[in-house]
């Protein structure tokens, strides 16, 4: 038994630690700047790439490389076996560039000339350097520039909602109005909405052209300045012959009719020819195939050339060049010379790159970039479900413990309780999305019509209400008179406590239906339909629903802390002539916080990393909207946001190139998962110190 | 043992008290008081009055009722739900289970020390003065005032005045036992309720409880439950014995152990049963 058990245990600490282990792994090998190795393949071209794995494919071994260069190769990733190689090993191309885009992803290539300045390759770090702090400059004015045109359509927007409630209130159209800017005939409530309107038009007229003009002037500057490389991708020029001896040792200062090859005519004089082999294999190789060389041609006046001349069978060379590809100075991020960096540098950037994924927007669909609308949008959303679930399972477990009277009620609903917390997660989304998204928001949108109710006719909704009254104060008196001294000696205690609670369901019932059947109530956000305010899944709805979610959590952990509370410090409370209130809020609740706590942390635990729900109610994968930022009233209910673990899915399986953003997603797998831990530890932590203050020396 | 059988059985039964008690001015007098838990009876028509600044020590063998006596005394039963009583007790001229009653305030006429020490998770100070705070005082110089009495009185001070400050669980049993009792005092109590104030504390230090009681003679009245002869017989002034929920005898210390009226008390008393 000893080894079953202790196998079991051996097996169940494996499979733990190599999870971990995996995404660990994963996570933190995805940033790292690895080297970028060409390789040749036999049908002549080339294949690059950063070397993300090794396998072993039906005997073969395959190469599982990013290639990069989307815009031109049209593939982030590609498997190459290695059958296809001339060399095993690829070629370390020591002045090769990566460019980290905001799009199209990474660019892998030869810088060969900046548009801006006539300089030798040398210089172009630095040059390229000053280039972006300039675009960068460019970049920020630009999104001042839109940021104001957004400003100007949202005044303009705000005027019409305020015609739209204009319209709404006074049943009157406006639309005629609103067009020719006349006032005759009008409310003067209609008369400030239209005037307001007018006014706003007239203002982004005139501030529009000038936008319009810095916008396109920012714009022309943005596209002025480019940076041509040669990517490692060949078009093939021609033939030459020349003898491959010479060629291969660099001894040939122009090799017969390359210049003619080059567009240089006949002339060859001043033309620089420089030649290395390719790999480690290049030359030494004796297949004739397998022979090749990357040269570096200079013509004078014109920046340098990669060629690859390739020997053929009969005598000639095939001479191929780099394909040339020219981006914008101001969609550069990060470049550095990959294969040439040291250990520090590479450290560099690495550490460049995580503060980028912790703190940037997401460039590229959320493949490229940062995770910090993410990270803040779920960090945002558990924050504000701790804040609703808080109170409510506090008091709830509160009045179980606490007051309630222990009996068959009290169990049938403690037991549904703990078995609330073993429903899946996805019905509580389903729960969320039908009653809080349509509902609710709905309700609170456009009134009980748009939530799917059919009110009353006024005076029936009126009569109700005196009802409504009635009940309420009957069930007042009720519960008034049943707790007095003479009600609670006397027989009928039972039935008055039971017709005392019924009555306020009653009376909360009624309440509800009232509201829904209220034929007075259009809705906070009439103007804005048909476009949802709360009717869709927003951060409001989210948090609610996960708020539910964790209830369950919170109230068994908040009881079982109440019930750790011994009694003998109740009656020690209750013997100075403390009453219950004060009890439970000096002694009981101060005794129980590190338990309270413990449990709330596990919750927030639970709420930030569940995914299902989220999915249906206010997750989406791009936002471009933060839930909580410095735009008044800073926290915005109704928006929708993006959440960690819906982006792990999204990202997965939802993006159109999901085997490209596979290493994205185990990078925000380890961070979710840290964030997970870290709240986890924090609870253990917490509850370890509160422990020991309130447990010193008890014997 | 006849009369220790019949109550066995259930007949009726008349207690015997001493007309020396009966002299007494009383703090408490209870009045032909029955307790239930549900229909199980628990004390049986017990009549007794508790002297003013003296110590009365309920003795018996467990299960008499001793420490339920001494809890309806401030309606702690009044926790239980199951509780139903009959007859009546008077502090001090008062009614205690008259409907009109506040408990709450009934309370806070009488101070309760447990069997267990259960000082609060917080500051000795704050301790002592936990019945002041629930009455919302908050006169700094006051709640010190008490603190520094109360302590003094239960004989406290001298050992914790430089760490007031400190957690109350951060004591000795025997130092946590007297901080309960000078919470007890802290609000200047009619009567004092100690449950076995000493059944979980070692000799020394129920040697120094027993001290202290002694010194709090006369200034407040005492009601003590023990289950130590030598204990009710070095301390207190009057001595109860009860067996299954009834009183049996009641008469001043020395009587009940030297010359009691029924031989079923000095059978108990001497330890040959019980």
């Amino acid at each position: 038994m000893v080894w079953l058990s202790g196998g079991m245990f051996a097996i169940a600490c494996l499979m733990i630690v190599s999870l971990l282990a995996f995404v660990l792994w994963q996570g933190l090998w995805t940033l790292w700047p690895r080297t970028y190795s060409i390789y040749g393949r036999k049908d002549g071209t080339l294949v690059g790439g950063e070397l993300y794995a090794k396998a072993s494919l039906e005997g073969q071994e395959t190469l599982y490389l990013r290639t990069g260069n989307y815009d031109v190769s049209n593939q982030h990733f590609a498997y190459v076996s290695s059958s296809e190689l001339v060399e095993q090993s690829g070629w370390l191309a020591p002045d090769l560039w990566l460019v980290e885009r905001k799009e199209w992803g990474n660019l892998y290539g030869f810088p060969k000339q900046l548009s801006w300045a006539q300089a030798s390759p040398e210089d172009f770090v630095r040059l390229v350097q000053e280039g972006m702090r300039q675009t960068a400059k460019i970049d920020r004015e630009l999104g001042e520039a839109k940021n104001e045109l957004k400003r100007i359509d949202h005044n303009i927007a705000e005027a019409r909602l305020g015609i739209r409630r204009v319209e709404l209130a006074e049943r009157i159209d406006l639309q005629k109005a609103a067009e020719t800017g006349s006032l005759e005939g009008l409310s003067p409530s209609a008369r400030d909405a239209v005037s307001k309107l007018v006014l706003r038009n007239r203002q982004a007229d005139e501030m529009m052209v000038e936008i319009n003009d810095r916008i396109a002037r920012l714009e022309a500057q943005r596209a002025e300045r480019t940076v041509v490389f040669e990517l490692p991708i060949l078009d093939p020029l021609g033939t030459i012959t020349a003898d491959w001896t010479d060629l291969s040792a660099g001894r040939l200062r122009d090799p017969n009719g390359l210049a003619e090859l080059l567009g240089g005519g006949e002339d060859s004089s001043g033309l620089s020819f420089s030649a290395e082999p390719m790999g480690d294999a290049g030359l030494s190789d004796p297949g004739v195939e397998d022979q090749r060389l990357v040269c570096k041609v200079t013509i004078p006046g014109e920046p340098t050339r990669r060629l690859m001349i390739r020997r053929l069978e009969d005598g000639r060379s095939s001479v191929e060049a780099f394909r040339e590809h020219s981006i914008l100075l101001a969609d550069m991020v990060r470049f550095f010379p990959t294969n040439r960096l040291g250990i520090f540098q590479r450290l560099g950037v690495y550490a460049s790159r995580w503060w980028e994924f912790l703190s940037g927007d997401p460039r590229e669909a959320g493949m490229e970039g940062g995770f910090f609308p993410a990270i803040w949008g779920t960090v945002v959303m558990t924050i504000v479900m701790s804040l609703a679930v808080m109170p409510f399972g506090v008091l709830a477990a509160l009045y179980m413990r606490e007051y309630a009277k222990s009996g068959w009620l009290l169990s049938v609903i403690r037991i549904s309780i703990n078995n609330l917390a073993g429903v899946p997660s996805i019905v509580y989304g389903v729960f969320g999305l039908s009653f809080f998204c349509y509902i609710v928001g709905g309700y609170i949108d456009g009134g009980p019509i748009k939530a799917g109710f059919e009110p009353w006719p006024s005076a029936a909704w009126f009569s109700a209400l005196g009802g409504l009254a009635i009940v309420g104060l009957i069930a007042f008196a009720v519960s008034i008179f049943s707790g007095q001294a003479e009600a609670r000696r006397s027989p009928m205690r039972t039935v008055l406590r039971w017709s005392a609670g019924l009555l306020w369901l009653l009376t909360l019932g009624l309440i509800v239906w009232l509201l829904v059947k209220s034929p007075h109530f259009h809705g906070f956000y009439e103007a804005q339909l048909p476009n949802p305010t709360f009717g869709k899944g927003c951060l409001l709805w989210a948090a609610l629903t996960l708020s539910l979610l964790t209830l369950p959590v919170v109230i068994v952990a908040t009881e079982e802390a109440l019930s750790a509370v011994p009694n003998s410090l109740r009656e020690g409370s209750y013997a100075c002539g403390a009453g219950k209130w004060q009890t439970i809020h000096r002694i009981v609740l101060p005794y129980a916080r590190p338990g309270i706590i413990t449990g709330f942390i596990l919750a927030m635990a639970r709420g930030a990393g569940e995914v299902a729900p989220m999915m249906l109610v206010g997750a989406i994968p791009l936002a471009t909207e933060l839930p909580l930022d410095g735009e008044f009233p800073f926290l915005h209910g109704s928006r929708s946001f993006m959440h960690l673990g819906f982006q792990i899915y999204s990202l997965g399986f939802q993006s159109q190139n999901s085997e490209a953003a596979k290493p994205m997603v185990f990078t925000a797998t380890l961070l979710l998962l840290s964030i997970v831990t870290v709240l986890n530890q924090t609870a253990i932590w917490l509850r370890a110190s509160l422990r020991k203050r309130f447990q010193t020396s008890q014997f | 043992m006849n009369r220790l059988k019949a109550i066995a059985d259930g007949q009726t039964f008349e207690s015997v008290i001493h007309q020396e008690v009966l002299d007494r001015d009383p703090v408490v007098s209870i009045r032909d008081f029955s307790l239930f838990y549900n229909r199980k009876q628990a004390l049986y028509n017990i009549t007794m009055p508790v002297a003013k600044g003296m110590v009365t020590a309920l003795v018996g063998p467990s299960g008499c009722g001793k420490s339920t006596l001494l809890r309806s005394v401030n309606r702690m039963n009044d926790l239980i739900e199951s509780v139903r009583i009959e007859g009546d007790m008077v502090l001090n001229g008062e009614s205690i289970f008259a409907p009109s009653v506040d408990v709450i305030a009934l309370r806070k006429r009488m101070g309760m020390v447990f069997q267990k020490p259960n000082p609060f998770p917080m500051s000795i100070f704050e301790n002592v003065v936990y019945p002041l705070r629930i009455d919302g005082e908050r006169d700094k110089t006051i709640l010190m005032q008490v603190c520094e009495q109360s302590l003094r009185g239960a004989a406290l001070w001298e050992e914790v005045k430089d760490r007031l400050s400190e957690s109350g669980l951060s004591l000795s049993g025997g130092q946590q036992q007297r901080l309960c009792i000078a919470r007890a005092i802290a609000s200047d109590p009619e009567v004092l309720l100690l449950d076995e104030p000493c059944s979980a504390l070692d000799p020394i230090a129920t040697g120094k409880i027993e001290d202290l009681i002694d010194r709090l003679r006369g200034e407040y009245s005492i009601l003590i439950v023990t289950h130590n002869m030598q204990q009710a017989s070095r301390i207190s002034d009057h001595t109860a014995f009860m067996y299954l929920g009834r009183l049996v005898e009641m008469a001043e210390t020395s009587t009940i152990f030297t010359r009691p009226r029924l031989s079923e008390t000095e059978d108990y008393v001497t330890g040959r049963f019980g």
